[in-house]
């Protein structure tokens, strides 16, 4: 690094000051439009005054999942990207090794079914679907919740029980161990086979083991994750850069 | 005043820095073990991380890879920022995803053709395997149109299709060329759509069958709905300022972030 590259740094210097001198420039020039880009001030992990979450260091949470209030999850669990679990006027608690996945949607019965304020319960190696929106009821252990199910205040889905895709529970129903229900509102269909009780548990298992490729992901920091980027782009064109 | 206010808090903050990291740990860890004394004891005892991250200043990154996979955007494609990428993923030309969709190709690939669109808040996903034994890839061809809140797995939508807001298709299930599904359906595993036929309920049940200029506003739907990401895609500029603010913040509270 000798003078020529303190002059190549100090020309550099220029050029960046006068890119932000232009953005300046456009910016003002788009009036109105102007727009500041801000830090995002989303939160994972957010307590309710006193009532914070409590996450077992093996659980897998995505950065943009977000755990707020009283809410209990267990090791191995697994809360993908865009889920909401919202423990505020109660407590929701998650057992261990169960995946919540994509945009799903916890929440807790307030006082609005007379005199029933009820938390959530979700056991352990439990499924739940895409998109699902579970409201104040209890899933047993080993449970299956499809994807886009609504499950409302008071519902109980027992051990090995299964929600089809797209149903809708209504209040207070009971579910029985090893049947499927769906439709809307969600009507008995037929009774799981053994082979499908087996598959539950297989796919909780399942579901655990990808949870951990994403975190190890997720964590990444920054450079080594642009590192890895530049070193795919080569390997992609040069396969000789891998060995 | 104020000028003499700040020069005593940047004082403080430089007095206090290098004690800082040590005593935040310190309370963190406090915190964590009161948090744990006072919750009523669950089933199973929850041991937590000390050092997890409750606030990213990173946010939710766009872009997810997965071991060898790298999610591909082709470069005229409009990705908001906070959708979520992760594994096999590939946005070819033209097409649009829009705010809060994920698309997870963790267990297998998932494509989004030329000129298709996924609206907001959709989720994409493929399984391991297929009920059909087809490929369990998640395929969306070109002049598709994917409305909001739409939930696929595992399924082959063929070019020129609409499928309507807050529908489902399952494992296996096929959506043949020129066909609508009508909003808030769910299509079983395995179900095939046949060509030109509209289909809707819960399960899907054919309708009617498509009238030829019917057909022929499929792609001019997907088209207009491109122009229209094409306006927001200029909205962005080729790389963000954001980092900026971060040393900013950095500066100001002397902290490492």
């Amino acid at each position: 690094m000798g003078t020529l590259g303190r002059a190549a740094y100090t020309v550099g210097f220029w050029i960046r000051e006068t890119g932000q001198a232009m953005d300046r420039l456009g910016s003002r020039l788009q009036g109105n439009n102007y727009f500041k880009e801000q830090l995002s001030r989303h939160r994972s992990l957010m307590n309710v005054y006193d009532k914070a979450p409590t996450v077992d260091k093996d659980a897998f949470v995505a950065p943009s999942a977000s755990i707020i209030g009283d809410v209990q999850v267990g090791a191995g669990s697994s809360i993908w990207y865009g889920c909401v679990l919202r423990g505020d006027v109660n407590s929701i608690s998650i057992g261990s090794g169960t995946n919540i996945q994509d945009h799903s949607l916890v929440h807790v019965a307030k006082s609005n079914l007379p005199g029933k304020v009820l938390p959530t319960v979700i056991g352990d190696n439990v499924t739940v679907g895409h998109s699902a929106v579970l409201h104040g009821c209890t899933v047993e252990d080993e449970a299956f919740i499809g994807m886009k199910a609504t499950l409302l205040d008071g519902v109980v889905v027992e051990k090995h029980g299964m929600v089809a895709a797209g149903a809708l529970v209504r209040q207070g129903t009971r579910i029985p161990a090893g049947e499927v229900w769906g439709g809307n509102p969600a009507k008995f269909l037929r009774k799981l086979k053994d082979e499908e009780i087996a598959f539950i548990s297989q796919s909780a298992s399942n579901y655990a083991s990808l949870a951990q490729v994403h975190a190890e992901e997720n964590a990444k920091t920054l450079d080594k994750f642009e590192f890895l980027k530049v070193f795919q782009k080569k390997a992609n064109v040069d396969p000789s850069v891998i060995q | 005043m104020a000028s003499l206010a700040r020069l005593s808090r940047k004082a403080l903050t430089s007095s206090l820095s290098s004690h800082r990291h040590l005593l935040s740990r310190a309370l963190a860890t406090e915190a964590a073990v009161k948090a744990t004394k006072s919750s009523p004891p669950p089933a199973q005892s929850i041991t937590e991380c000390p050092d997890r991250v409750k606030w990213d200043y990173r946010g939710q990154r766009q872009i997810i890879p997965l071991g060898q996979w790298l999610p591909k955007i082709a470069v005229d494609a409009y990705v908001a920022p906070n959708v979520v990428l992760a594994g096999q993923v590939n946005v070819l030309d033209g097409s649009s995803v829009w705010n809060g969709a994920v698309l997870r190709g963790d267990l297998n690939k998932l494509t989004v053709g030329f000129c298709s669109n996924v609206q907001e808040k959709c989720v994409v996903h493929a399984a391991w395997s297929s009920p059909t034994g087809l490929p369990a890839e998640t395929m969306i061809e070109r002049f598709v149109t994917v409305g909001a809140y739409c939930l696929l797995r595992s399924c082959t939508i063929e070019p020129e299709c609409i499928i309507g807001q807050n529908s489902i298709l399952m494992e296996g299930s096929l959506v043949e060329t020129q066909s609508i599904l009508e909003a808030g359906s769910v299509l079983p595993p395995g179900r095939r759509i046949p060509t030109g036929e509209l289909w809707a309920g819960n399960p899907a049940k054919f309708v009617r069958k498509l009238t030829h200029e019917e057909t022929l506003e499929i792609p001019k739907l997907a088209v207009a709905i491109n122009d229209l990401s094409k306006e927001y895609f200029n909205e962005f500029l080729p790389y963000s300022t954001v980092y900026l603010e971060v040393e900013k913040l950095v500066k100001s509270h002397g902290i490492s972030i």
